[in-house]
């Protein structure tokens, strides 16, 4: 008896989701040195975003850890056969492909935002900053390969995936659902993302809008006054 | 196979240090894609470098807003507030000694002032400018 259960759980779909934006984020501003402290800023919570998602690939529900979706290479490749003509077997969680790509992500996220980081302390010479470009636009292609498989897998099943990123249920039977959503540890991930940000709110003399709002909140928020009332900046 | 593989790592080493271009090499390119842009061009202009350096295009920022009116000098990144190297050659050898590093910093650079690309003409202008500088 198959329904729609409980797959994916709340931290997971709000790590998802905050990871896109994130994402999104860090390559809009890379080709302006204008927006270049919201780059780094967007890189800091790239990194930070993987961070908990490693830590929830052991400790969260079980079709976020990696014991789970992580398969051999060689059972990857026979699905992958599998899938190319047209019939693979649906899975509940990640699907063997989707689980390569995810790590994909996760690795090269890392290695993005770390070379990133290096690149902006000067840790070392030009080469850093050719890693740093390779590893983001690696990543980049493995956004648009797992877009795509997201895309190819959602009709070959008739299941649409990325609503149920949104809503965490996807087709099952009863016993394979997740019984937590830990919408709490899901709140206090989405708090520590807003709180980092207020926080971590680039100061600039530039008075547009955009920047004006955070540095308002910033100063509000931690400083408990006005932006432009502080002796030191 | 294994020699040719061999072969090649060697040959790439070898060719390696012949990348590393002098500054004269770009004023080279530039001059001959500036002549090829316009047929009436003839020589690149430092004090008109120097103006091109200092103008804000109509924008809010110029070329000396982060590397400063003295080019010999360091310049400070106006939004990250970060060192940056001297961009004359005179006070920094390793400037414009790498084609994919000129281009790259040209066009993100460029965009960032003038919301477009330079032409040769202004490329070969600015760095006539900076060549000029600390001689």
């Amino acid at each position: 008896m198959t329904q729609r259960i409980l797959v994916w759980d709340l931290p997971t779909r709000i790590f998802h989701w905050t990871l896109v934006l994130s994402f999104a984020g860090v390559f809009l501003t890379c080709e302006s040195e204008r927006w270049c402290d919201f780059h780094v800023l967007f890189g800091y919570t790239v990194l930070g975003l993987i961070a908990f998602r490693l830590v929830w690939g052991f400790v969260g529900t079980r079709y976020a850890r990696f014991a789970e979706f992580l398969h051999s290479p060689a059972y990857v490749i026979r699905y992958i056969a599998r899938l190319l003509r047209g019939h693979a077997e649906h899975s509940v969680g990640h699907n063997p492909a989707g689980a390569v790509a995810i790590l994909l992500l996760l690795l090269l996220g890392i290695a993005s935002g770390v070379s990133g980081w290096a690149v902006y302390e000067e840790v070392s010479g030009d080469w850093l900053e050719e890693l740093h470009e390779f590893t983001s636009n690696a990543m980049l292609a493995v956004v648009f390969v797992h877009i795509a498989g997201v895309l190819v897998t959602s009709y070959l099943h008739s299941e649409n995936l990325i609503v149920a990123m949104i809503t965490g249920r996807k087709r099952g039977a009863i016993h394979q659902t997740i019984s937590k959503n830990y919408p709490l540890i899901a709140m206090f991930l989405l708090a520590a993302l807003i709180g980092c940000w207020i926080w971590a709110w680039p100061d600039s003399r530039d008075e547009s809008w955009l920047r004006g709002i955070g540095q308002e909140l910033k100063w509000s928020f931690y400083f408990n006054q006005r932006p432009n009332e502080g002796a030191t900046r | 196979m294994k020699r040719i593989y061999i072969a090649l790592l060697i040959s790439s080493v070898i060719v390696l240090p012949a990348w590393a271009e002098q500054p004269q090499d770009f004023i080279t390119t530039f001059a001959a894609q500036a002549k090829e842009d316009n047929a009436a061009f003839s020589n690149f202009d430092a004090s008109r470098g120097e103006q091109f350096f200092k103008s804000r295009h109509g924008g809010d920022w110029s070329c000396s807003t982060c590397h400063t009116e003295n080019p010999t000098a360091m310049g400070k990144h106006t939004v990250t507030k970060k060192d940056i190297k001297p961009m004359a050659p005179a006070a920094n050898p390793e400037r414009f000694t790498n084609t994919a590093k000129v281009e790259k910093w040209f066009k993100r650079n460029c965009k960032d002032v003038l919301k477009r690309e330079c032409t040769a003409q202004e490329k070969g202008d600015v760095l006539t400018y900076l060549l000029s500088l600390g001689r």
